[in-house]
């Protein structure tokens, strides 16, 4: 019941925030915080639940719920929980808390509303996370997506229609790409084995047709890497994320753009093995160019925000580069990276609407010397803007350096040109905090540094960051026993090398 | 005759003298609300006259009358789309003036052509129904005297459906010059028996009556009159007309269809899927160019459509056919919620304006700040014609992908993503709309049988997007007994 | 069914165009000439010289009137057919038409009740003057 109870707190939250508006406006986000609060509580017994997987007796499940929903079709309400699911609803916890605290005074225009928006955000996500059946992910899939689109289109910024409406149709058209895939998927296994059935476990590694299976792995394929953003189909992501209000931002970059790349792992490669390793020349290919081009284009901006975002299209490649690889420890890299790039894209966008919220601009040129006034910001900022352009002995560095590693064996030119990603990713990231914090400051202004609330969020990822960079292996036990099933399907002729105790 | 056959005509009985005693009612007591009460109780009684057969089907009452699973779950959705029409209409023309009475005479009549036609086994009582469908209707959009085009409306689908009426007639009168036969089930798989120069003609007359149909489902090409008539008719008409009338009329064509064996007539479904194709495409696109709701609504209508005919074309390739009806059941279902409900959000808002009905997308700016509630019912409204989970249009959607795919019809499904695609673009600019600044804080006043009628169909709306499991079983169980 | 030969449907065409043909011709040859007079438009009434428009306004009751002619005109037409068949239709056929009447008895009365059947001042119940 944990998993259900998670996200009906989500939900419950959601309309509770929206109706409390009515009696008072400060309450929302009150109420926003006790439910995160309270999703947060019941994460803790789940982690409990961690150990049990390595014993040998023990499947990779943490918990499993199956309940008949639509049995016309064979479509069941089946939640599970492994290590990669719980890493990622940690996460989405987290970041939730993390959107709240940074839109704490930022929401003037319909309070409740906009917490309704941000529980039902989390709790599809969540959804996302822990679905089971083909039908119910794509039942979540698409639910994140409209209180996400009314966050963009209700309080972003000037060009929000556009944004709004960018991002909604790239989703929702990849979306029914996938949707077509999954119901061919699910009526040939019904030819092969005579049930009809969504669920993931009837479907796993079916002997498909090959041609067949390229092409359904391909609808996947598609919705997913729209979602990660993978090179060609990027370009929502920029507009996006810029137009968002910072909350909105937070969760885009933070834990959206993971569920493709959850996507990937979950459903991608284990359903269609043969077909992955067909595409994963290509998906590496796009991955590198993701981590250049996204590179050299943040590099051109002037718009803070944009920056990020499109430093985001770079470090997202390392993880496509990292999915597609499928080596143990490229697998292990990429989901290090989902999570210290979701921090700490989090933090750096948190700061850009602190930036946003203090001087009504995000053009980098009408800034400068703000370490001056604002000395906390400006250093929380640079411990997050090194962290992502991959110092050692931080979360990032694992994650690209496992890729790169991974990499190398499989393709040395592609890996040789990723790794230009990290040259540039110091080059863009630095040039920011030089236009941003140093220089000269404008005379006569006074700013308001980073309140303890910021701060003591930003400690914590702070410190999530470090502990992930110095001492990675709990993360890697976590999402171990999934990711050597999806190697054994992927690869069956190797052993699994990954990092281990 | 014998009584089980007798029972099977009980709801059109029943129905029927209910409206001669309305009419009386009408004559010596002249009281608005009691005309709508005998309205609402007419269709309950016939609604629960349609139980005691539940256990005999199927019936048939006559060689008109063909009774079975399927007309009764189409009866019971025309029911349904007719009580909340009604209550919609009381609210509309409540304050419109004092001969407000025989409007709702006019609903129950047209009602009851929606009934015999869905439950027609034979042209007789096909053309029968049809008439008595269209005629009240013509007469139910001219019958407000508020809005600019009503007339016009009115007389515009009057000549289109004439001329379509008669198409309708001349092919059947072209099938009955080879065949010799009107009953459907008597021309089951008449396409083999005749000779190769009567499969021309047969050809010729399935095309044209084929034609007649498509124009009253607003299928492109026939679908020219649409947006004028759903602009320019009363909102709760318009609702009527979208839903009841048009379920009716698919309900038929899909039992002629099957029945007769025309499906089978290769040409014509190619033509079919060939109309589904446009009718997506067409609708969607001229949808993009609308600043009218009531007009970005008829074209939302006719994309409808073209979704819904890839269940013909699905009914037609072999071992589809029950699937297709069951989709095409369901289809239908969450497009009746969703178009009464999206009408109903028009007439609420066209209630506070009496003049015309409010449909510029200019009016609906700031609605999310004035009325919280209904900016929400309508955009779960326009979610579910888009076809976005948590709503039954999903399910809906869900289910023509569901057999497009098992028919492998790619290049048809092709045409239904991008037809969604789009069409997510205007829905999403109404919502948008929505959200803007509100250009008045004038309060809108939500009458309570309109507003009841939205509750009921939001929750409803809602409850069978998550959980369709009931209304799944339903159209399965009443599938069965078909034919 | 017998194929029967098409010719003589071509020749009955041709026929009934050539025929309407030599009859417009023959009375443009062989008919009186008159060139366009003062008389010539004015409409010919037994000789009386017409007085006013024609364009007269027709009280709207006439319009009622002819309706309800059409609508109860047509029915006799039924009842006719019904009555052709009478053995042959027997008892559910005589209840059949006694419906049918009953329906019309009950459209006259609420014609009659709202007016329909006045000339001039409607006598309507429950409206407003």
């Amino acid at each position: 019941m944990l998993v259900i109870a998670l996200i009906g707190v989500l939900i419950a939250g959601g309309l509770i925030a929206w109706l409390s508006e009515g009696w008072n406006r400060d309450w929302p986000k009150w109420v926003s915080l006790v439910t995160i609060f309270l999703a947060a509580i019941l994460i803790v017994p789940m982690f409990s639940l961690q150990p049990l997987v390595h014993q040998p007796d023990h499947s990779e499940w943490l918990l499993i719920y199956d309940y008949p929903w639509i049995p016309r079709f064979g479509i069941s309400f089946l939640l599970g929980l492994d290590g990669l699911s719980l890493l990622m609803v940690a996460l989405t916890v987290f970041l939730g808390l993390v959107a709240l605290i940074s839109s704490w005074d930022e929401i003037d225009k319909r309070p409740g509303f906009f917490q309704f928006n941000l529980l039902w955000t989390l709790a599809g996500v969540v959804g996302v996370f822990v679905a089971l059946d083909l039908f119910l992910f794509f039942f979540f899939w698409e639910v994140m997506l409209i209180p996400m689109y009314l966050l963009i289109a209700i309080w972003g910024h000037e060009r929000r229609a556009y944004a709004s409406m960018k991002f909604f149709l790239f989703t929702q058209i990849s979306g029914l790409l996938m949707l077509v895939s999954i119901l061919a998927l699910v009526l040939f296994a019904e030819a092969l084995t005579g049930k009809l059935s969504f669920n993931y476990f009837d479907l796993v590694d079916l002997p498909l047709d090959e041609s067949l299976s390229w092409w359904l792995m391909l609808g996947f394929f598609i919705a997913f890497v729209v979602k990660l953003p993978g090179f060609p189909f990027h370009t929502w992501l920029p507009d996006a994320h810029t137009q968002a209000p910072t909350a909105a931002s937070v969760l885009l970059a933070g834990i959206l753009l993971k569920t493709g790349a959850y996507g990937l792992i979950r459903f991608t490669l284990p359903l269609f093995p043969g077909a992955a390793n067909d595409i994963a020349h290509v998906a590496m290919l796009l991955g590198a160019i993701g981590v250049v081009y996204g590179a050299i284009q943040a590099f051109s901006q002037d718009d803070f925000k944009r920056l990020v975002a499109y430093s985001s299209v770079s470090h997202m490649g390392f993880v496509l580069i990292g999915i597609y690889a499928l080596q143990e420890i490229t697998l292990q890299g990429s989901v290090m990276q989902m999570v210290a790039h979701g921090i700490s894209t989090a933090a750096l966008f948190m700061i850009a609407g602190a930036l946003q919220h203090r001087l009504h601009t995000r053009d980098m040129n009408k800034m400068g010397g703000l370490w001056m006034d604002m000395p906390r910001m400006g250093a929380i900022a640079l411990f997050f803007i090194v962290a992502s352009l991959g110092m050692p002995g931080l979360g990032n560095f694992v994650g690209e350096f496992l890729v790169l590693m991974g990499a190398f064996q499989v393709d040395l030119h592609i890996a040789v040109f990723a790794a230009l990603g990290l040259i540039t990713a110091a080059v863009y990231s630095l040039i920011a905090m030089q236009k941003v914090f140093q220089g000269t400051p404008t005379q006569g202004r006074s700013l308001a540094d980073f309140n303890s609330r910021e701060v003591s969020t930003m400690l914590l990822m702070m410190i999530g960051l470090t502990l992930l960079g110095i001492h990675p292996q709990p993360v890697f036990d976590m999402v171990e026993p999934t990711l050597r099933g999806v190697f054994t399907l992927t690869s069956p002729a190797g052993t699994w090398l990954g990092v281990s105790p | 005759m014998s009584g089980l056959q007798l029972q099977a005509l009980l709801p059109i009985i029943t129905l029927s003298s209910l409206i001669l005693i309305q009419m009386m009612f009408i004559a010596f007591a002249r009281n608005l609300r009691l005309t709508v009460s005998i309205s609402v109780i007419a269709l309950l009684l016939t609604a629960l006259s349609f139980f005691p057969m539940v256990d005999h089907l199927p019936i048939s009452a006559t060689p008109l009358i063909q009774l079975d699973g399927f007309a009764l779950f189409y009866s019971g959705l025309v029911l349904l789309g007719a009580l909340m029409v009604t209550f919609l209409s009381y609210d509309y023309l409540r304050d419109q003036g004092e001969r407000q009475d025989e409007f709702f005479m006019l609903l129950l009549l047209s009602c009851l052509g929606a009934l015999i036609l869905v439950s027609s086994n034979h042209f007789a009582s096909f053309i029968l129904g049809l008439e008595l469908l269209g005629v009240s209707l013509y007469t139910m959009m001219s019958y407000p005297t508020r809005g600019l085009f009503t007339l016009e409306a009115a007389l515009k689908y009057l000549i289109l459906s004439g001329v379509s009426s008669a198409f309708i007639l001349f092919g059947a009168a072209l099938i009955y010059a080879i065949e010799g036969k009107l009953g459907f089930t008597e021309l089951a798989g008449m396409n083999h028996t005749s000779a190769a120069s009567g499969q021309f003609i047969l050809l010729m007359g399935s095309t044209m009556i084929f034609a007649g149909i498509m124009f009253k489902l607003s299928l492109a090409p026939f679908h020219l009159w649409t947006p004028d008539v759903y602009d320019g008719a009363p909102a709760p008409v318009t609702a009527f007309l979208a839903t009841v009338s048009k379920g009716a009329i698919f309900a038929l064509a899909l039992r002629l269809f099957t029945t007769t064996g025309l499906i089978d007539l290769d040409p014509l479904l190619r033509g079919l899927s060939f109309v589904a194709m446009v009718s997506i495409l067409a609708g969607n696109l001229l949808a993009l160019l609308q600043d009218n709701v009531k007009r970005i609504l008829a074209y939302s209508s006719i994309a409808h459509m073209g979704y819904l005919a890839v269940a013909f074309v699905v009914a037609g390739k072999a071992g589809g056919q029950i699937m297709a009806m069951e989709a095409a059941s369901y289809f239908l279902f969450a497009y009746f919620l969703t178009t009464l409900l999206a009408f109903s959000v028009v007439t609420i808002m066209s209630i506070a304006d009496h003049e015309v009905d409010t449909t510029n997308l200019g009016d609906y700016e700031g609605l999310f700040w004035r009325r919280p509630a209904l900016a929400a019912v309508f955009t779960a409204t326009l979610l579910s014609l888009a076809g976005i989970p948590l709503t039954a249009g999903f399910i809906g959607k869900f289910y023509i992908f569901s057999i497009g795919v098992a028919a492998e019809a790619w290049l048809l499904m092709a045409f239904v993503v991008i037809g969604s695609g789009i069409g997510i673009f205007y829905y999403l600019r109404i919502i948008f709309a929505m959200t803007k600044a509100p250009r008045t804080d004038v309060k809108i006043e939500i009458p309570t049988a309109s507003g009841w009628v939205a509750v009921v169909l939001t929750v409803s709306l809602v409850l069978f997007g998550v959980y369709p499991s009931p209304i799944i079983d339903l159209i399965g169980e009443l599938m069965i007994s078909f034919g | 069914m017998t194929e029967s030969p098409l010719w003589p449907l071509v020749v009955y065409f041709f026929a009934v165009i050539a025929l309407v043909l030599i009859i417009l011709g023959l009375s443009s040859l062989v008919g009186p000439r008159s060139t366009m007079q003062r008389a010539t438009i004015e409409p010919f009434e037994s000789g009386v010289v017409g007085i006013g428009s024609s364009q007269i306004p027709i009280s709207v009751e006439f319009y009622l009137i002819a309706m309800f002619f059409v609508i109860f005109d047509l029915e006799t037409v039924y009842i006719f057919a019904w009555a052709v068949a009478f053995f042959e239709l027997g008892l559910f056929g005589y209840l059949a038409i006694s419906v049918f009447i009953l329906i019309l008895v009950v459209a006259l009365i609420y014609e009659w009740k709202s007016g329909a059947l006045d000339w001039g001042v409607k006598k309507r119940v429950g409206l407003r003057e």
